[in-house]
């Protein structure tokens, strides 16, 4: 009899708790770890056999990484990865920080238009860069048509843009928003008391700036450096669009699997890429924790702005060429998409064919795109959310290992998660190689960073006395969850998963390994109408990919105001 | 009738790369109807233990009691209580009416009845005019949102009632209003309730009783009557009001009459004693013992033959309703500054000035191991 009792009242006890939580919270973690922890362990595990060869650990070696010993061709392409990527850092920083801080401190007008135009190449497909400049600085580009008429005088000629210096230059446009605005946001929020200070005890304007200003705002910059580093690394399309003979990680990944269908060896390959991004994270933290201060107090006053009529006019005049620079693929692909072909001075043949096709050409390839889009983005911000709900709310024993899983797919080159879910589901008992759902799960997972961060954010700014409250006054998990938590960070999870939607338009370097003729979209069609030479339908196709994208992100300006780009930073 | 609260050697311990043990075995019990006050300093445990009473943390041995009921593993949307937080903790995203209206609507009631209870409520905090606007809670100032955050911990008529310090917010006029207003909304409901504060004056002026916690330990509990006057031990003594302290010995003990002699001159003071009896047969000749003095009991004198002790005036602060006096002993220089509070400026010391202090003796505490003797 007492046993009966005990266990009534075991059950009993049991029946008070809320296990709801646990239901739910445990089908994120589920996806997390079919979708991203076993197809990494799988690739991670071909990349230590031969192609064809069982997955046992006879068949353990090396080969596929002695290619980097023995290739000149891996050798090269490494070479090539490395030095793209830190000269794109450099060079972003060299020009970025600059105009970072004439917007920032220095009168001048304008500053919301130079602010938002200075968005528009990283919501531009990188490759639409890319092709655009070859339509101005290629083999026949206008500007080098004209710049060669007058270096001729002198006997000099411009190099056409394929090749390191193309990729370099156009990785550079790409990616000079992300420092341009992350090193603009510190100039601003900077603590003026402090260079006030400074001025008071006699320092001048130079060794303020070297001093204070350069060493407070050093934080930002790493974070802006690691963005830049981990983007010029993983990007497929640039060098895929101007790299001419000169290949690097990405491409040769995409030639290992496109033109061998050898895993095992772009797994070794892929493997090799995340290890150079883990060495510059590594470095990254490494010189920013030793120089990250805590701000003291919260200044409410802006900094005090220069109005010399000489540093006003040398900043007007580097902003707008900067810009103008940078916005020129945007015109071009504009431009171009009312003509036939542009060799020369001028496009002629103006048409407006390009853009009646699209519907008979295209019509496939925009409905995959938003249909893969926008589920993939639901999915996301659901996972996203959940995650970021259980990271921060209900602190897990292994929170911190959850943060890193999810946060991976941040750091990865798109095209190594696609070589991770070839690697799992191309063979074997799941095969969904070809199938929608393999593009939905790499989009899904190369995303779910950018939701988790945004809700991530939106957690740790609510008061969590507020779910308190409600649990006090007697509401379950589900109920609170419901009324207070989700209605108060749904703003996080819609611009978040909005960015999500931007993004996943445009999203080439993933869906280049996974898609088939059935589920083909819009940047791989524009990406062959590009190898194809078609530039015209390339670019009214581009246009059209550009305005969408645009009017996302000026949707999601709209619910999260000026803070826009901090869903972009790396934690 | 609201239960009463019973703590049975509550142990708390935060895991972690330092293992924090907040609390450290609290026992005690909190009268049916009582405003019960939790005062320390910060980190001493209080709000671990209204957090713990709450069911928002789990304890690590021990058990809590409403009433006969022990409710030490019952989550805390079953307990059935109200809480004020710090931060008032309104929901930004619904109007003052759904905020007081929430836990009714999660009980299920019926329109009619949650219309009802609302008014009422918002009459009892004084606020009945706010619902006509029913406006966003961020639009009200902080004293509103102080009353709408009480109203919707009550409006469904929870056993007992939980604030953690609901003042700490507003600014100190208003705080001075709005404790006044807790204990009149407090003793009309007679719900059993747990304040927290770190603010003595502000605990002293609301609760029935309060309990002094040190380093996850209750010290003392009591009435604010006892607490100030006949204080357990010297951190009490210091921590609710100032306490002069001076290190001496006890030289002779003559029925409620005894003498000390001070450390720092040998210069003896004749004491008549009447406070707590607890360890009577501890006094006794020979004896080192610390005496303390409140800073309005002692006094000051320009005259050497006025006072014991000479010391120097280091700083004069004029408070309105005392002066007082900040004075560097000068005979003993470890030891700490005097406070003296008179109720007159001193004709003739200013700064600097050297001055004479003196005991009230039929006003002064002997402590021995820190505690009250």
């Amino acid at each position: 009899m007492g046993i009966i009792n005990n266990l009534k009242e075991f059950l009993l006890e049991q029946s008070k708790k809320d296990y709801t939580p646990y239901l739910i919270l445990s089908v994120p973690l589920l996806f997390l770890v079919i979708f991203l922890v076993w197809p990494l362990g799988m690739s991670i595990g071909k990349a230590f056999v031969l192609r064809g060869n069982e997955l046992i650990f006879d068949n353990f070696t090396f080969a596929n990484f002695q290619r980097f010993f023995t290739s000149s061709m891996y050798q090269r392409s490494l070479r090539n990865s490395f030095v793209i990527s830190f000269s794109v850092v450099f060079f972003t920083l060299l020009i970025g920080v600059p105009m970072g801080y004439f917007v920032a401190r220095v009168e001048m007008p304008f500053k919301k238009l130079i602010l938002s135009l200075g968005i528009l190449p990283i919501i531009t497909p990188a490759f639409v860069g890319a092709f655009s400049w070859v339509i101005l600085l290629g083999k026949q580009g206008v500007v080098r048509y004209m710049a060669n008429k007058v270096l001729g005088l002198i006997g000099l000629s411009l190099p056409p843009i394929y090749g390191l210096f193309g990729i370099i230059f156009t990785m550079t446009l790409t990616y000079l928003p992300f420092v341009f605005l992350l090193s603009h946001g510190a100039f601003k929020s900077a603590n003026p008391l402090l260079e006030e200070s400074a001025m008071i005890m006699g320092a001048s304007q130079s060794r303020i700036l070297r001093t204070i200003t350069m060493p407070l705002i050093l934080p930002s910059l790493g974070a802006a450096s690691i963005l830049v580093f981990i983007r010029a690394i993983g990007n497929f399309g640039i060098p895929a669009v101007l790299g001419g003979q000169q290949y690097v990680l990405p491409t040769l990944i995409y030639f290992r699997v496109n033109g061998f269908w050898d895993l095992n060896g772009a797994s070794a390959i892929a493997i090799l890429s995340v290890i150079i991004v883990v060495i510059a994270l590594t470095i990254q933290k490494k010189v920013v924790s030793a120089r990250e201060y805590e701000t003291i107090s919260t200044a409410s006053s802006e900094c005090k702005l220069h109005r010399h009529p000489f540093i006003k006019t040398i900043a007007i005049i580097y902003c707008s060429l900067v810009l103008l620079i940078s916005l020129a693929p945007q015109i071009t692909i504009i431009t171009m998409s009312f003509f036939r072909q542009w060799i020369g001075f001028l496009p002629t043949g103006f048409t407006l064919e390009n853009y009646k096709i699209i519907p008979q050409i295209a019509s496939k390839a925009i409905k995959n795109s938003l249909f893969l889009a926008t589920s993939a983005s639901l999915l996301t911000a659901l996972i996203g959310t959940l995650v970021a709900y259980i990271t921060e709310r209900r602190r897990p024993k292994g929170a911190i290992l959850i943060d890193f899983t999810v946060m991976t797919p941040f750091v990865l080159p798109g095209i190594v998660v696609s070589v991770a879910l070839l690697s799992a589901f191309s063979s074997g008992p799941i095969n969904i190689s070809g199938t929608f759902l393999i593009l939905m799960i790499s989009f899904v997972v190369r995303r779910t960073p950018y939701v988790f961060r945004s809700v991530a954010a939106s957690l740790t700014q609510l008061d969590e006395a507020l779910e308190e409250s409600s649990t006090i006054s007697g509401a379950s998990w589900y109920y609170t969850f419901r009324k207070v938590t989700f209605p108060l960070i749904l703003p996080g999870i819609i611009a978040g998963s909005i960015l999500t939607f931007a993004t996943l338009l445009q999203e080439l370097s993933t869906s280049i390994l996974l898609y088939s003729a059935k589920t083909q979209t819009l940047p791989i069609q524009i990406y062959n109408a590009v190898a194809d030479g078609d530039f015209g339908v390339a670019s009214s196709l581009s246009v059209l990919l550009l305005v969408t994208v645009f009017i996302a992100v000026y949707l999601m300006n709209l619910f999260v105001g000026d803070s826009a780009s901090s869903g972009l930073k790396l934690g | 009738m609201c239960p009463n609260i019973i703590y049975k050697d509550v142990v708390k311990k935060f895991e972690g790369k330092e293992t924090v043990e907040a609390l450290k075995g609290v026992s005690f019990k909190i009268q049916q109807g009582e405003l019960f006050c939790l005062l320390g300093p910060s980190g001493c445990g209080k709000t671990t233990l209204l957090r713990i009473s709450a069911g928002l943390e789990t304890l690590t041995s021990g058990q809590i009691f409403y009433g006969e009921k022990d409710i030490t593993s019952i989550p805390p949307f079953r307990r059935n209580i109200g809480m004020v937080f710090q931060s008032f903790a309104l929901y930004p995203h619904m109007n003052v009416f759904e905020n007081v209206a929430y836990g009714l609507r999660i009980r299920k009631k019926p329109e009619n009845v949650i219309k009802k209870k609302v008014t009422e409520i918002m009459e009892l905090v004084g606020l009945p005019d706010v619902l006509r606007r029913n406006p966003s809670p961020t639009a009200l100032s902080g004293g509103q949102q102080q009353r709408i955050a009480i109203a919707r911990a009550l409006v469904y008529d929870p056993k007992i009632l939980l604030l953690d310090e609901p003042l700490a917010s507003l600014d100190a006029k208003l705080r001075r209003y709005m404790r006044a207003e807790i204990r009149r909304i407090q003793k009309t409901t007679n719900i059993t309730t747990i304040y927290v504060t770190h603010d003595q004056e502000e605990a002293m002026a609301i609760g029935d009783r309060l309990a002094i916690m040190n380093s996850g330990l209750v010290e003392q509990i009591g009435s604010s009557d006892q607490i100030y006057h006949y204080p357990d031990s010297m951190f009490v003594a210091n921590f609710i009001g100032k306490m002069n302290f001076f290190p001496g010995a006890i030289q002779e003990v003559q029925g409620n009459n005894c003498k000390i002699k001070l450390d720092c001159n040998q210069k003896i003071l004749d004491l008549f004693y009447k406070m707590n009896q607890k360890r009577k047969q501890e006094i006794r000749k020979g004896k080192k013992i610390v005496l303390g003095s409140r800073p309005e009991k002692l006094t000051v004198s320009t005259d050497p033959e006025g006072g014991l002790l000479p010391g120097q005036i280091r700083i004069i602060q004029n408070l309105g309703k005392v002066v007082r006096y900040e004075i560097t002993p000068l005979l003993d220089s470890k030891s700490k500054l005097i406070e003296v509070d008179m109720e007159e400026k001193l004709s003739g010391a200013k700064e600097g000035d050297t001055v004479y202090i003196n005991f009230d003796r039929k006003n002064t505490l002997l402590f021995s191991g820190k505690k009250a003797i």
